[in-house]
Protein backbone atom coordinates (compact mmCIF):
# COMPACT_ATOMS: atom_id res chain seq x y z
CA UNK A 1 0.00 0.00 0.00
CA UNK A 2 1.62 3.22 -1.15
CA UNK A 3 1.37 6.27 1.04
CA UNK A 4 -0.36 9.06 -0.85
CA UNK A 5 2.25 11.59 0.21
CA UNK A 6 2.19 13.72 -2.94
CA UNK A 7 -0.32 16.49 -3.61
CA UNK A 8 -1.11 18.01 -7.02
CA UNK A 9 -2.80 21.40 -6.91
CA UNK A 10 -4.83 22.89 -9.74
CA UNK A 11 -6.16 26.24 -10.95
CA UNK A 12 -9.50 24.67 -11.85
CA UNK A 13 -11.43 21.61 -10.69
CA UNK A 14 -11.94 20.82 -14.40
CA UNK A 15 -8.29 19.86 -14.59
CA UNK A 16 -8.41 18.07 -11.21
CA UNK A 17 -11.09 15.76 -12.60
CA UNK A 18 -9.09 15.20 -15.80
CA UNK A 19 -5.96 14.43 -13.78
CA UNK A 20 -7.86 11.92 -11.64
CA UNK A 21 -8.91 10.14 -14.85
CA UNK A 22 -5.33 10.07 -16.18
CA UNK A 23 -3.99 8.55 -12.95
CA UNK A 24 -6.80 5.98 -12.87
CA UNK A 25 -6.07 4.97 -16.47
CA UNK A 26 -2.45 4.32 -15.51
CA UNK A 27 -3.33 2.47 -12.28
CA UNK A 28 -1.62 5.06 -10.12
CA UNK A 29 -3.23 5.13 -6.64
CA UNK A 30 -4.91 8.49 -6.05
CA UNK A 31 -7.57 10.24 -4.01
CA UNK A 32 -9.14 13.68 -4.29
CA UNK A 33 -8.99 15.77 -1.11
CA UNK A 34 -9.86 19.33 -0.10
CA UNK A 35 -6.76 21.29 -1.11
CA UNK A 36 -4.53 21.99 1.92
CA UNK A 37 -4.67 25.75 2.26
CA UNK A 38 -0.92 26.04 2.90
CA UNK A 39 -0.26 24.62 -0.58
CA UNK A 40 -2.65 26.66 -2.70
CA UNK A 41 -5.74 28.82 -2.70
CA UNK A 42 -6.44 28.44 -6.41
CA UNK A 43 -8.94 25.60 -6.43
CA UNK A 44 -10.62 23.71 -3.60
CA UNK A 45 -9.74 20.26 -4.91
CA UNK A 46 -6.32 18.59 -4.84
CA UNK A 47 -5.19 15.10 -5.85
CA UNK A 48 -3.11 12.85 -3.59
CA UNK A 49 -0.79 10.23 -5.11
CA UNK A 50 2.52 8.47 -4.19
CA UNK A 51 5.12 11.22 -4.46
CA UNK A 52 7.87 8.84 -5.64
CA UNK A 53 6.09 8.68 -9.02
CA UNK A 54 6.00 12.45 -9.47
CA UNK A 55 8.19 12.61 -12.57
CA UNK A 56 6.05 10.09 -14.43
CA UNK A 57 2.83 11.72 -13.22
CA UNK A 58 3.98 15.14 -14.42
CA UNK A 59 4.82 13.63 -17.82
CA UNK A 60 1.48 11.82 -18.08
CA UNK A 61 -0.43 14.99 -17.20
CA UNK A 62 1.58 17.01 -19.73
CA UNK A 63 0.88 14.45 -22.47
CA UNK A 64 -2.85 14.55 -21.63
CA UNK A 65 -2.74 18.36 -21.73
CA UNK A 66 -3.90 18.59 -18.09
CA UNK A 67 -2.88 21.87 -16.50
CA UNK A 68 -1.84 21.77 -12.88
CA UNK A 69 -0.42 24.38 -10.56
CA UNK A 70 2.28 22.42 -8.73
CA UNK A 71 3.25 19.10 -7.14
CA UNK A 72 4.16 18.97 -3.46
CA UNK A 73 5.57 16.42 -1.05
CA UNK A 74 3.01 16.58 1.73
CA UNK A 75 2.50 13.42 3.85
CA UNK A 76 -1.04 13.09 5.16
CA UNK A 77 0.23 13.06 8.72
CA UNK A 78 1.46 16.58 8.02
CA UNK A 79 -2.02 17.87 7.19
CA UNK A 80 -3.86 16.19 10.09
CA UNK A 81 -3.25 16.55 13.84
CA UNK A 82 -1.30 13.53 15.18
CA UNK A 83 -4.26 12.40 17.32
CA UNK A 84 -6.55 12.22 14.29
CA UNK A 85 -4.57 9.68 12.27
CA UNK A 86 -5.27 6.80 14.68
CA UNK A 87 -8.83 8.04 15.33
CA UNK A 88 -9.67 8.03 11.62
CA UNK A 89 -8.09 4.61 11.11
CA UNK A 90 -10.24 3.23 13.92
CA UNK A 91 -13.40 4.87 12.53
CA UNK A 92 -12.77 3.55 9.03
CA UNK A 93 -12.03 -0.04 10.10
CA UNK A 94 -15.59 -1.46 10.36
CA UNK A 95 -16.39 -0.33 6.82
CA UNK A 96 -13.32 -2.13 5.42
CA UNK A 97 -14.45 -5.38 7.05
CA UNK A 98 -17.93 -4.86 5.60
CA UNK A 99 -16.45 -4.54 2.12
CA UNK A 100 -14.58 -7.80 2.65
CA UNK A 101 -11.27 -6.35 1.49
CA UNK B 1 -20.83 4.45 7.01
CA UNK B 2 -23.97 6.50 6.45
CA UNK B 3 -23.44 9.51 4.20
CA UNK B 4 -24.62 12.75 5.78
CA UNK B 5 -25.02 15.54 3.25
CA UNK B 6 -24.68 18.93 4.93
CA UNK B 7 -23.83 21.10 1.93
CA UNK B 8 -27.32 22.31 1.01
CA UNK B 9 -26.09 25.92 0.78
CA UNK B 10 -24.01 24.80 -2.22
CA UNK B 11 -26.82 22.73 -3.73
CA UNK B 12 -29.68 20.80 -2.17
CA UNK B 13 -29.57 17.02 -2.24
CA UNK B 14 -31.31 14.66 -2.55
CA UNK B 15 -33.96 16.31 -4.71
CA UNK B 16 -37.64 15.57 -4.06
CA UNK B 17 -38.84 12.65 -6.24
CA UNK B 18 -41.43 14.98 -7.81
CA UNK B 19 -38.53 17.06 -9.20
CA UNK B 20 -36.88 14.03 -10.80
CA UNK B 21 -40.17 12.86 -12.29
CA UNK B 22 -40.99 16.31 -13.66
CA UNK B 23 -37.67 16.48 -15.54
CA UNK B 24 -38.14 13.03 -17.04
CA UNK B 25 -41.83 13.52 -17.83
CA UNK B 26 -41.13 16.83 -19.58
CA UNK B 27 -38.53 15.22 -21.84
CA UNK B 28 -40.90 12.33 -22.56
CA UNK B 29 -44.13 14.19 -23.13
CA UNK B 30 -43.46 17.91 -23.56
CA UNK B 31 -40.46 17.83 -25.88
CA UNK B 32 -41.32 20.76 -28.15
CA UNK B 33 -39.66 24.17 -28.19
CA UNK B 34 -41.80 26.53 -26.08
CA UNK B 35 -43.25 29.52 -27.91
CA UNK B 36 -41.66 28.48 -31.21
CA UNK B 37 -44.70 26.70 -32.60
CA UNK B 38 -48.37 26.17 -31.88
CA UNK B 39 -48.27 22.39 -32.08
CA UNK B 40 -49.10 20.40 -29.02
CA UNK B 41 -45.58 19.40 -27.97
CA UNK B 42 -44.44 23.03 -28.12
CA UNK B 43 -47.54 24.06 -26.19
CA UNK B 44 -46.88 21.43 -23.52
CA UNK B 45 -43.39 22.84 -23.08
CA UNK B 46 -44.77 26.39 -22.93
CA UNK B 47 -47.27 25.29 -20.25
CA UNK B 48 -44.42 23.84 -18.14
CA UNK B 49 -42.59 27.18 -18.28
CA UNK B 50 -45.83 28.98 -17.44
CA UNK B 51 -46.45 26.76 -14.41
CA UNK B 52 -42.90 27.44 -13.21
CA UNK B 53 -43.42 31.21 -13.57
CA UNK B 54 -46.71 31.01 -11.64
CA UNK B 55 -45.12 29.02 -8.80
CA UNK B 56 -42.13 31.39 -8.51
CA UNK B 57 -44.39 34.47 -8.63
CA UNK B 58 -46.45 33.07 -5.75
CA UNK B 59 -43.36 32.18 -3.70
CA UNK B 60 -41.81 35.61 -4.15
CA UNK B 61 -44.98 37.69 -3.91
CA UNK B 62 -44.58 39.04 -7.46
CA UNK B 63 -47.56 41.00 -8.83
CA UNK B 64 -47.61 38.96 -12.04
CA UNK B 65 -45.89 35.83 -13.36
CA UNK B 66 -44.55 37.72 -16.40
CA UNK B 67 -42.13 39.47 -13.97
CA UNK B 68 -40.27 36.16 -13.57
CA UNK B 69 -37.59 35.34 -16.17
CA UNK B 70 -35.53 32.18 -16.10
CA UNK B 71 -31.73 32.08 -16.31
CA UNK B 72 -29.21 29.32 -15.82
CA UNK B 73 -28.45 30.40 -12.23
CA UNK B 74 -28.49 33.29 -9.76
CA UNK B 75 -25.12 34.48 -11.07
CA UNK B 76 -26.54 35.03 -14.56
CA UNK B 77 -29.58 36.80 -13.09
CA UNK B 78 -27.33 39.10 -11.03
CA UNK B 79 -25.22 39.85 -14.11
CA UNK B 80 -28.34 40.73 -16.12
CA UNK B 81 -29.38 43.17 -13.40
CA UNK B 82 -25.96 44.70 -12.67
CA UNK B 83 -24.61 44.96 -16.22
CA UNK B 84 -28.00 46.03 -17.55
CA UNK B 85 -28.63 48.80 -15.05
CA UNK B 86 -25.25 50.36 -14.28
CA UNK B 87 -23.45 52.79 -16.61
CA UNK B 88 -20.14 54.68 -16.16
CA UNK B 89 -20.72 57.53 -13.71
CA UNK B 90 -23.46 55.68 -11.83
CA UNK B 91 -22.99 55.03 -8.13
CA UNK B 92 -23.75 51.59 -6.66
CA UNK B 93 -23.74 50.57 -3.00
CA UNK B 94 -23.30 47.05 -1.66
CA UNK B 95 -22.40 45.28 1.60
CA UNK B 96 -19.23 43.75 3.01
CA UNK B 97 -20.52 40.15 2.91
CA UNK B 98 -21.41 39.71 -0.77
CA UNK B 99 -20.73 36.57 -2.78
CA UNK B 100 -18.44 36.79 -5.81
CA UNK B 101 -21.56 36.56 -7.99
CA UNK B 102 -22.18 40.18 -6.94
CA UNK B 103 -18.62 41.36 -6.23
CA UNK B 104 -16.99 40.19 -9.46
CA UNK B 105 -19.48 41.93 -11.79
CA UNK B 106 -19.23 45.03 -9.55
CA UNK B 107 -15.42 45.07 -9.63
CA UNK B 108 -15.60 44.73 -13.42
CA UNK B 109 -18.08 47.61 -13.63
CA UNK B 110 -15.85 49.68 -11.34
CA UNK B 111 -13.08 49.33 -13.94
CA UNK B 112 -15.57 50.66 -16.53
CA UNK B 113 -16.18 53.83 -14.50
CA UNK B 114 -19.04 52.84 -12.17
CA UNK B 115 -18.47 54.22 -8.66
CA UNK B 116 -18.71 51.49 -6.02
CA UNK B 117 -19.20 51.80 -2.26
CA UNK B 118 -18.89 48.68 -0.09
CA UNK B 119 -20.53 49.27 3.30
CA UNK B 120 -18.74 47.33 6.07
CA UNK B 121 -20.79 44.89 8.15
CA UNK B 122 -20.55 43.96 11.81
CA UNK B 123 -18.38 40.90 12.58
CA UNK B 124 -21.53 38.76 12.64
CA UNK B 125 -22.28 39.90 9.07
CA UNK B 126 -25.15 42.30 9.74
CA UNK B 127 -25.32 45.49 7.70
CA UNK B 128 -26.80 48.58 9.32
CA UNK B 129 -29.31 50.26 6.96
CA UNK B 130 -28.28 53.59 8.48
CA UNK B 131 -24.68 52.99 7.35
CA UNK B 132 -26.02 52.33 3.85
CA UNK B 133 -28.18 55.46 3.97
CA UNK B 134 -25.13 57.64 4.77
CA UNK B 135 -23.39 56.57 1.54
CA UNK B 136 -26.30 57.36 -0.79
CA UNK B 137 -26.26 60.35 -3.12
CA UNK B 138 -28.37 61.71 -5.96
CA UNK B 139 -26.25 59.68 -8.41
CA UNK B 140 -26.80 56.37 -6.57
CA UNK B 141 -28.49 54.16 -9.13
CA UNK B 142 -28.60 50.90 -7.18
CA UNK B 143 -28.32 49.28 -3.77
CA UNK B 144 -27.53 45.54 -3.99
CA UNK B 145 -27.49 43.19 -1.01
CA UNK B 146 -27.61 39.52 -0.28
CA UNK B 147 -30.72 38.39 1.61
CA UNK B 148 -28.54 36.07 3.71
CA UNK B 149 -24.77 35.61 3.71
CA UNK B 150 -23.63 32.26 2.30
CA UNK B 151 -20.71 32.28 4.77
CA UNK B 152 -22.17 33.69 7.99
CA UNK B 153 -25.83 32.91 7.44
CA UNK B 154 -26.74 36.43 8.56
CA UNK B 155 -30.20 37.50 7.40
CA UNK B 156 -30.10 41.12 6.24
CA UNK B 157 -32.89 43.65 6.91
CA UNK B 158 -33.91 43.84 3.25
CA UNK B 159 -37.15 45.76 3.76
CA UNK B 160 -35.22 48.58 5.48
CA UNK B 161 -32.48 48.52 2.84
CA UNK B 162 -35.14 48.85 0.13
CA UNK B 163 -36.64 51.79 1.97
CA UNK B 164 -33.37 53.74 2.23
CA UNK B 165 -32.56 53.02 -1.44
CA UNK B 166 -35.94 54.30 -2.62
CA UNK B 167 -35.60 57.52 -0.58
CA UNK B 168 -32.87 58.70 -2.98
CA UNK B 169 -34.56 57.20 -6.04
CA UNK B 170 -32.18 54.25 -6.32
CA UNK B 171 -33.24 50.73 -7.27
CA UNK B 172 -32.88 47.81 -4.88
CA UNK B 173 -31.55 44.42 -6.02
CA UNK B 174 -31.56 41.35 -3.74
CA UNK B 175 -29.42 38.22 -4.10
CA UNK B 176 -31.75 35.52 -2.76
CA UNK B 177 -29.51 32.56 -3.65
CA UNK B 178 -29.53 31.31 -0.04
CA UNK B 179 -33.10 32.21 0.84
CA UNK B 180 -35.61 31.70 -2.02
CA UNK B 181 -37.69 28.76 -0.80
CA UNK B 182 -36.17 28.80 2.70
CA UNK B 183 -37.24 32.18 4.07
CA UNK B 184 -40.48 34.11 3.49
CA UNK B 185 -40.03 36.65 0.68
CA UNK B 186 -42.52 39.24 -0.51
CA UNK B 187 -40.90 41.47 -3.11
CA UNK B 188 -43.76 43.97 -3.05
CA UNK B 189 -44.05 44.29 0.74
CA UNK B 190 -40.24 44.37 1.12
CA UNK B 191 -39.67 47.00 -1.57
CA UNK B 192 -37.51 44.82 -3.81
CA UNK B 193 -37.16 46.03 -7.42
CA UNK B 194 -35.16 43.07 -8.69
CA UNK B 195 -34.44 39.72 -7.10
CA UNK B 196 -32.08 37.00 -8.31
CA UNK B 197 -32.83 33.42 -7.27
CA UNK B 198 -31.23 30.06 -7.89
CA UNK B 199 -33.30 26.98 -8.63
CA UNK B 200 -31.04 24.29 -7.19
CA UNK B 201 -30.78 25.22 -3.52
CA UNK B 202 -33.83 25.67 -1.26
CA UNK B 203 -36.17 25.54 -4.28
CA UNK B 204 -35.00 21.93 -4.77
CA UNK B 205 -34.73 22.18 -8.56
CA UNK B 206 -31.98 20.90 -10.85
CA UNK B 207 -28.65 22.69 -11.20
CA UNK B 208 -28.50 25.07 -14.14
CA UNK B 209 -31.79 26.75 -13.23
CA UNK B 210 -32.41 30.16 -11.70
CA UNK B 211 -34.07 33.41 -12.52
CA UNK B 212 -34.70 37.07 -12.05
CA UNK B 213 -37.72 38.98 -10.79
CA UNK B 214 -37.96 42.47 -12.31
CA UNK B 215 -40.63 44.83 -10.99
CA UNK B 216 -42.90 46.19 -13.73
CA UNK B 217 -41.69 49.71 -14.47
CA UNK B 218 -37.97 49.00 -14.03
CA UNK B 219 -36.39 49.55 -17.44
CA UNK B 220 -33.66 46.95 -17.50
CA UNK B 221 -32.00 46.25 -20.86
CA UNK B 222 -31.25 42.55 -21.48
CA UNK B 223 -27.78 40.98 -21.51
CA UNK B 224 -28.51 38.70 -24.48
CA UNK B 225 -30.62 39.25 -27.57
CA UNK B 226 -31.88 36.64 -30.00
CA UNK B 227 -34.74 34.32 -30.80
CA UNK B 228 -37.69 34.38 -28.44
CA UNK B 229 -40.43 32.87 -30.59
CA UNK B 230 -42.28 36.17 -30.22
CA UNK B 231 -42.37 39.22 -32.53
CA UNK B 232 -40.60 37.09 -35.13
CA UNK B 233 -41.31 39.63 -37.89
CA UNK B 234 -38.89 42.07 -36.23
CA UNK B 235 -35.11 42.03 -36.20
CA UNK B 236 -35.18 44.06 -32.98
CA UNK B 237 -35.33 42.20 -29.68
CA UNK B 238 -38.72 42.49 -27.89
CA UNK B 239 -38.96 44.82 -24.89
CA UNK B 240 -41.66 42.94 -23.01
CA UNK B 241 -40.95 40.54 -20.14
CA UNK B 242 -40.30 37.69 -19.80
CA UNK B 243 -39.24 37.31 -23.48
CA UNK B 244 -36.88 40.27 -23.14
CA UNK B 245 -34.63 38.30 -20.77
CA UNK B 246 -35.02 34.85 -22.33
CA UNK B 247 -33.26 34.88 -25.70
CA UNK B 248 -32.64 31.39 -27.03
CA UNK B 249 -34.21 28.04 -26.18
CA UNK B 250 -34.60 27.69 -22.42
CA UNK B 251 -33.76 24.68 -20.24
CA UNK B 252 -37.36 23.39 -20.24
CA UNK B 253 -36.71 20.05 -18.46
CA UNK B 254 -34.68 21.80 -15.77
CA UNK B 255 -37.24 24.55 -15.27
CA UNK B 256 -40.04 21.95 -15.13
CA UNK B 257 -38.05 20.32 -12.31
CA UNK B 258 -37.71 23.70 -10.64
CA UNK B 259 -41.50 24.17 -10.94
CA UNK B 260 -42.05 20.83 -9.17
CA UNK B 261 -39.64 21.87 -6.41
CA UNK B 262 -41.28 25.28 -5.99
CA UNK B 263 -44.76 23.70 -5.95
CA UNK B 264 -43.61 21.25 -3.29
CA UNK B 265 -42.37 24.16 -1.17
CA UNK B 266 -45.64 26.04 -1.71
CA UNK B 267 -47.68 23.00 -0.63
CA UNK B 268 -45.45 22.32 2.34
CA UNK B 269 -45.23 25.99 3.26
CA UNK B 270 -42.14 28.19 3.54
CA UNK B 271 -42.98 28.75 7.22
CA UNK B 272 -42.65 25.00 7.89
CA UNK B 273 -39.37 24.81 5.96
CA UNK B 274 -38.11 27.68 8.09
CA UNK B 275 -39.34 26.15 11.37
CA UNK B 276 -37.48 22.91 10.55
CA UNK B 277 -34.23 24.78 9.81
CA UNK B 278 -34.52 26.87 12.99
CA UNK B 279 -34.96 23.69 15.03
CA UNK B 280 -31.78 22.22 13.50
CA UNK B 281 -29.90 25.51 13.97
CA UNK B 282 -30.95 25.76 17.60
CA UNK B 283 -29.77 22.23 18.40
CA UNK B 284 -26.51 22.67 16.49
CA UNK B 285 -25.60 26.07 17.96
CA UNK B 286 -26.47 24.91 21.50
CA UNK B 287 -24.31 21.82 21.08
CA UNK B 288 -21.40 23.73 19.55
CA UNK B 289 -21.30 26.07 22.55
CA UNK B 290 -20.25 23.07 24.70
CA UNK B 291 -17.40 21.84 22.50
CA UNK B 292 -13.95 23.18 23.40
CA UNK B 293 -11.98 24.97 20.68
CA UNK B 294 -14.93 25.36 18.28
CA UNK B 295 -15.19 28.91 16.93
CA UNK B 296 -18.61 29.73 15.42
CA UNK B 297 -19.06 32.66 13.02
CA UNK B 298 -22.20 34.69 12.43
CA UNK B 299 -25.20 35.53 14.63
CA UNK B 300 -25.79 33.61 17.88
CA UNK B 301 -29.58 33.63 17.47
CA UNK B 302 -30.98 30.95 15.12
CA UNK B 303 -33.76 33.36 14.10
CA UNK B 304 -31.19 35.70 12.52
CA UNK B 305 -29.60 32.97 10.38
CA UNK B 306 -30.29 31.10 7.18
CA UNK B 307 -29.87 27.33 7.67
CA UNK B 308 -26.09 27.27 7.77
CA UNK B 309 -23.25 27.51 10.29
CA UNK B 310 -19.59 28.23 9.49
CA UNK B 311 -17.04 27.25 12.11
CA UNK B 312 -13.44 26.34 12.76
CA UNK B 313 -11.60 24.16 15.24
CA UNK B 314 -8.85 26.28 16.79
CA UNK B 315 -5.44 25.37 15.38
CA UNK B 316 -6.84 23.10 12.63
CA UNK B 317 -7.07 24.03 8.96
CA UNK B 318 -10.58 23.94 7.44
CA UNK B 319 -9.34 21.50 4.76
CA UNK B 320 -8.09 19.06 7.42
CA UNK B 321 -11.35 19.28 9.37
CA UNK B 322 -13.45 18.80 6.23
CA UNK B 323 -11.39 15.76 5.25
CA UNK B 324 -11.66 14.20 8.74
CA UNK B 325 -15.43 14.79 8.83
CA UNK B 326 -15.85 13.00 5.51
CA UNK B 327 -13.42 10.13 6.05
CA UNK B 328 -14.24 9.45 9.68
CA UNK B 329 -17.95 10.20 9.80
CA UNK B 330 -19.30 10.46 6.24
CA UNK B 331 -20.24 14.11 6.84
CA UNK B 332 -20.04 16.20 3.67
CA UNK B 333 -19.39 19.91 4.28
CA UNK B 334 -17.94 22.84 2.39
CA UNK B 335 -14.46 24.01 3.36
CA UNK B 336 -12.43 27.08 2.47
CA UNK B 337 -13.53 30.49 1.26
CA UNK B 338 -17.01 29.69 -0.17
CA UNK B 339 -16.56 32.16 -3.12
CA UNK B 340 -17.02 35.16 -0.83
CA UNK B 341 -13.68 36.68 0.26
CA UNK B 342 -15.41 39.85 1.52
CA UNK B 343 -17.56 37.87 3.96
CA UNK B 344 -14.50 36.02 5.25
CA UNK B 345 -12.71 39.35 5.80
CA UNK B 346 -15.75 40.51 7.78
CA UNK B 347 -15.73 37.33 9.90
CA UNK B 348 -11.94 37.37 10.33
CA UNK B 349 -11.56 34.02 8.54
CA UNK B 350 -9.59 35.31 5.54
CA UNK B 351 -7.54 33.71 3.97
CA UNK B 352 -7.96 30.26 5.56
CA UNK B 353 -11.75 30.17 5.41
CA UNK B 354 -14.04 27.95 7.45
CA UNK B 355 -15.99 24.71 7.46
CA UNK B 356 -19.63 25.26 6.58
CA UNK B 357 -22.47 22.98 7.68
CA UNK B 358 -25.69 23.76 5.81
CA UNK B 359 -29.10 22.20 6.27
CA UNK B 360 -32.04 21.35 4.05
CA UNK B 361 -35.34 19.49 4.02
CA UNK B 362 -33.62 16.09 4.22
CA UNK B 363 -31.50 17.07 7.24
CA UNK B 364 -32.57 15.44 10.51
CA UNK B 365 -31.79 16.04 14.17
CA UNK B 366 -29.81 12.77 14.02
CA UNK B 367 -27.54 14.32 11.36
CA UNK B 368 -27.00 17.34 13.62
CA UNK B 369 -26.30 15.14 16.65
CA UNK B 370 -23.82 13.02 14.68
CA UNK B 371 -22.07 16.21 13.55
CA UNK B 372 -21.81 17.42 17.14
CA UNK B 373 -20.44 14.06 18.28
CA UNK B 374 -17.89 14.09 15.45
CA UNK B 375 -16.73 17.62 16.27
CA UNK B 376 -16.45 16.79 19.95
CA UNK B 377 -14.38 13.66 19.22
CA UNK B 378 -12.13 15.52 16.77
CA UNK B 379 -11.72 18.38 19.21
CA UNK B 380 -10.63 15.98 21.98
CA UNK B 381 -8.23 14.04 19.74
CA UNK B 382 -6.69 17.18 18.28
CA UNK B 383 -5.27 17.85 21.71
CA UNK B 384 -3.79 14.37 22.25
Amino acid sequence: MHELDGVITFFSSHHAVRAERVLQLHNIPNRTVPCPRELSSSCGVALRFPHEGRTRVAELLAIANVQFESIHHHPEAQSLPPGWTSLLQRLKRPERKGEGS
Amino acid sequence: MEQIYLDHAATSWPKHPAVLHAVLLTMETAGGNPGRAGHKLAMQAARRLGAAREALARLLGAPDSSCISFTKNATEALNVALLGLLRPGDHVVTTGVEHNSVMRPLRYLQQQGVRLTVVPCAADGLVDPDDVRKTLTATTRLVVATHASNVLGTIQPIAQLGEVAHKVGAHFLVDAAQTAGALPIDVQAQGVDMLAFTGHKALLGPQGTGGLYVRPGVNLPPLLRGGTGSASELEEHPEFAPDRYEAGTPNVPGIAGLAAGAEHILNWGVARVRAHEELLLTRFLDGLANIPDVVVYGPREPARRAGLVSLNLRGISPAALGQALEEGYGILTRVGLHCAPAAHRTAGTFPDGSVRFSFGGSTTLDHVNTSLKALEELSVHART
